[in-house]
């Protein structure tokens, strides 16, 4: 396991963790955790790595949508990677 | 155009008109998730009927359209593009909100065929709400030449709508939907099975509902309701005042136990999972993939290295071609305001015998002041034309991806990069956009900043100031100006972080919709969207400060010189604390003044004080002559243009100099200019107009979305001690090294 924003350019990987997520109640919620997983970004799903230039946001594919993140999300989910 | 689909739609009016009543009228909101081609699938089905307004009490943009289809009136409306119909956004909140409150006869959920899975998650939500569903399932083409195969008989059964693919940038499948929307009978939204532990809850729920609170039910989808009271939403449960929640916790807490997490987690995961599921069943991919056209060009523009420069050198092509291609049609709008309008209001008036005082209210009040600025009109539209084509074609996003680290060093994220952006435009929209930011330290912080982003209203100083002294070069110039805001911005935002906002940067998450080139039509959809407000204030708020200043100018009565007006009084108390700056004179001073209220109007005030009536002996042209003129220049504006346009890139600009410096003798403003400043102090001035304080209109944008002036209040001190200090630099700096 490691978190996302380690992983190098053209790597996969499935997200196994998205830490700091204590679910999404609803209202009192401004986790932006929520949102991501509206967007795709879930516990189970592949996702590969487009963009990571090591400091920055990072881009990723998620299906097939392009979700750019900042590194300090990026460390709170982590990922196993694939081969 | 509409025929070559067999498209036929009519206005409602037209029809009307025409004595047909008594027809049934339903309304169909469009649902989707951003990017799913929405407005694109909207424009082309309403067009020119597309009325865009506001949600009310929010500045979200709200469109619909009200026209005829085949014997149903149809009114759509436009839901705000949203991943889901949870309340995290505002644009979420809207949408369900209409749903559930308004109850359309229908909705149009607009998928992404390529990118099934994550469109299908709102689908399975907008399913909930028991309204029939139709579903365009858009950009098929694309999905087709990727080798994807959807059945739609599959999911049609499967979700029991209707689904029609279409292709919303060609007009294909519209007539379908539409013909599918005004008959969803037979077509029942399925109620899709959540899972025993889920559907043993909400049954539980169902029957107390239906016990104590059968009120509820008229107000409210029942299934919705259900699950939100399971979800415990706040936003519901706070409108619909459930005395007692103890049969809520009971009912879901073997659900709770089972899965050990909050039922609005489980919620999510199982909606999710049937999404995931129903891809999975209609959907065959290729096995390989190969690289995108859109990863390609990633792969350049979002580059460590390149990724900068090359975001720089497109805003400097966006902001030469604007110059180029607009200079000419200005320079006719000019000579027609100084030519011919003025002489036919001042025949006209004359005609009628009018006092004295209102030909030169009419002629150098109105016509000068507003001529002035519609001058801009042309500027102002390129600008917006090529800001859209960067919006439409999916790069505004990699600007932001881009600029995302740089952001972080002041204390934002790439995502406050867009409001700043649009601040190019116009700094009110732009302070209007910062509710993208959920975080209101974000908001703050960013609405301060924006004025720093050289708006569209100051174009028309730096135009004027820029034909007088830096016809040469002047795509540099005003894209050093544009730079300068920049590298300001990046400089106070890292005092602010230091002070006013110590703390923690915000997490940044945004999508990169792939590259589409946008179509034409809607290019110019939204170049008018933005541009109209220019005209707007033109024509309302510029004429009545137009002529204001013009009072300011005449009074009091009789006043012989413009030095001693009211406004040159004010100009000469100011005119010292300008002197160090490079232009302490009166003139430029009560023109800053006027400019507190609009920045465009400096340049009208300094028209109205600067361009003194000439002998005005000549000889008067006929109304024909006028007239051919106007064509014959327009004609010339359009061919220089053009060739300024295509020398851009590098042909021979030789033509359009020599027709730049034609036209400069027509500008009297240009002239006087040019007696009254140094290259250098006209350097300082427009820099000193790009900085100080914004204007009000974004004053009352900012006390609008803080409900406070403390922010406006900020802005306005640091900004002028800022403009006062760069002015500064530049004008005795650039003595010192022997300029000017």
């Amino acid at each position: 396991m490691a978190p996302l924003g380690l992983l190098s350019i053209g790597e996969q990987a499935e997200i196994v963790e998205i830490r700091g997520q204590k679910g999404c109640a609803h209202g009192s919620s401004k986790n932006q955790l929520c949102h991501a997983e509206d967007m795709g970004l879930r516990v189970g799903k592949t996702i590969e790595m487009l963009n990571n230039e090591g400091r920055g946001p990072i881009l990723l594919k998620v299906d097939e949508s392009r979700i750019a993140i900042g590194r300090g999300m990026a460390m709170k989910i982590m990922v196993r990677r694939k081969k | 155009m509409m025929q070559d689909t067999g498209y036929k739609i009519q206005d409602k009016d037209m029809h009307h008109a025409s004595g047909i009543m008594h027809q049934r009228t339903i309304t169909v909101a469009v649902a989707g998730n951003p990017n799913s081609g929405k407005s694109t699938l909207i424009n082309a089905i309403a067009g020119t009927r597309l009325y865009v307004g506001n949600w009310p009490g929010v500045t979200v943009e709200k469109k619909s359209a009200l026209f005829e289809y085949e014997g149903t009136n149809i009114k759509l409306v436009d839901l705000p593009g949203t991943y889901s119909l949870s309340p995290y956004t505002q644009e979420e909140i809207i949408a369900r909100d209409y749903l559930v409150h308004e109850k359309p006869d229908a909705i149009i959920n607009v998928v992404d065929a390529t990118n099934l899975e994550r469109n299908l998650y709102l689908t399975v939500q907008l399913l909930e709400l028991g309204i029939p569903v139709v579903m365009a399932l858009n950009i098929h083409d694309e999905a087709v030449s990727k080798g994807y195969k959807i059945d739609i008989k599959i999911m049609e059964d499967a979700l029991g709508i209707k689904v029609i693919p279409t292709v919303a940038t060609k007009k294909i499948g519209l007539n379908e939907l539409l013909r599918a929307v005004t008959d969803t009978s037979g077509h029942h939204p399925k109620k899709l099975n959540y899972g025993s532990d889920i559907e043993a809850a909400a049954s539980a729920v169902e029957k107390q509902i239906k016990n104590s609170y059968p009120q509820l039910l008229k107000k409210y989808p029942l299934r919705w309701l259900i699950f939100k009271l399971m979800e415990e939403d706040s936003h519901v449960m706070e409108e619909i005042n459930v005395g007692d929640k103890s049969f809520i916790e009971e009912a879901t807490k073997h659900l709770k136990k089972a899965h050990g997490n909050d039922v609005e987690s489980i919620m999510a995961d199982e909606r999710y999972a049937l999404a995931s599921g129903l891809t999975h069943e209609v959907l065959k991919k290729p096995e390989f993939r190969k690289m995108e056209m859109t990863e390609k060009i990633d792969k350049i523009v979002l580059n460590r290295f390149l990724g900068i420069p090359i975001f720089l050198a497109a805003m400097w092509v966006v902001f030469k071609l604007t110059f180029d291609f607009s200079a000419p049609f200005a320079d006719w709008i000019d000579a027609m305001t100084t030519g011919p309008f003025k002489r036919w209001a001042e025949a006209i008036l004359g005609f009628i015998h009018a006092p004295e005082w209102t030909v030169s209210l009419a002629t150098d009040g109105v016509i000068a002041g507003v001529g002035f600025v519609i001058v801009f009109v042309p500027v102002i539209f390129a600008m917006m034309f090529f800001i859209t084509f960067l919006e439409g074609s999916g790069y505004m996003a990699r600007a932001a991806f881009v600029m995302d680290r740089a952001m972080h060093a002041i204390g934002l994220h790439g995502k406050s990069f867009i409001p700043m952006l649009l601040g190019f435009g116009c700094n009110v929209p732009a302070v209007y956009a910062t509710r993208v930011l959920e975080n209101p330290r974000d908001k703050a912080l960013t609405s301060l900043l924006i004025p720093l982003m050289s708006c569209g209203a100051r174009l028309p100083v730096y135009v004027v100031f820029i034909g007088a002294f830096f016809t040469a070069y002047a795509g540099t110039v005003l894209w050093s100006l544009y730079v300068m805001g920049i590298a300001l911005a990046v400089l106070m935002g890292i005092i602010f972080k230091r002070t006013l906002f110590k703390g923690e940067s915000p997490m940044f998450i945004m999508e990169l919709p792939p590259y589409r080139m946008p179509s034409f039509r809607s290019l110019m959809i939204h170049t008018w969207e933005k541009g109209k407000h220019f005209l707007i204030k033109a024509g309302t708020y510029i004429l009545a400060v137009s002529i204001l200043v013009w009072f300011l100018l005449n009074l009091p009565w009789g006043v012989e010189n413009k030095k001693d007006s009211y406004l040159g009084k004010m100009g000469q108390v100011i005119a010292p604390v300008l002197e160090p700056v490079g232009f302490g004179n009166w003139e430029a001073a009560s023109s800053l003044v006027s400019g507190l209220i609009a920045k465009e109007i400096v340049v009208g005030t300094m028209g109205e004080i600067y361009v003194q009536k000439k002998d005005e002996k000549k000889e008067q042209p006929a109304l024909t002559d006028d007239l051919k003129e106007m064509g014959t220049s327009f004609a010339s504006a359009v061919r220089d243009s053009a060739s300024n346009v295509i020398s851009t890139f590098g042909i021979s600009s030789l033509s359009s100099e020599e027709s730049a410096e034609e036209k400069e003798e027509r500008s009297p403003l240009r002239d006087v200019i040019k007696s009254k400043f140094t290259p250098l102090s006209a350097y300082a001035f427009i820099a000193f107009v790009l900085l100080y304080m914004p204007c009000v209109v974004v004053a009352i944008a900012m006390r609008q979305e803080f409900g406070t002036w403390k922010w406006f209040g900020i802005a306005f001190a640091y900004q002028m001690a800022l403009a006062w200090i760069v002015a500064f630099t530049i004008y005795q700096g650039g003595k010192l090294i022997g300029l000017g």
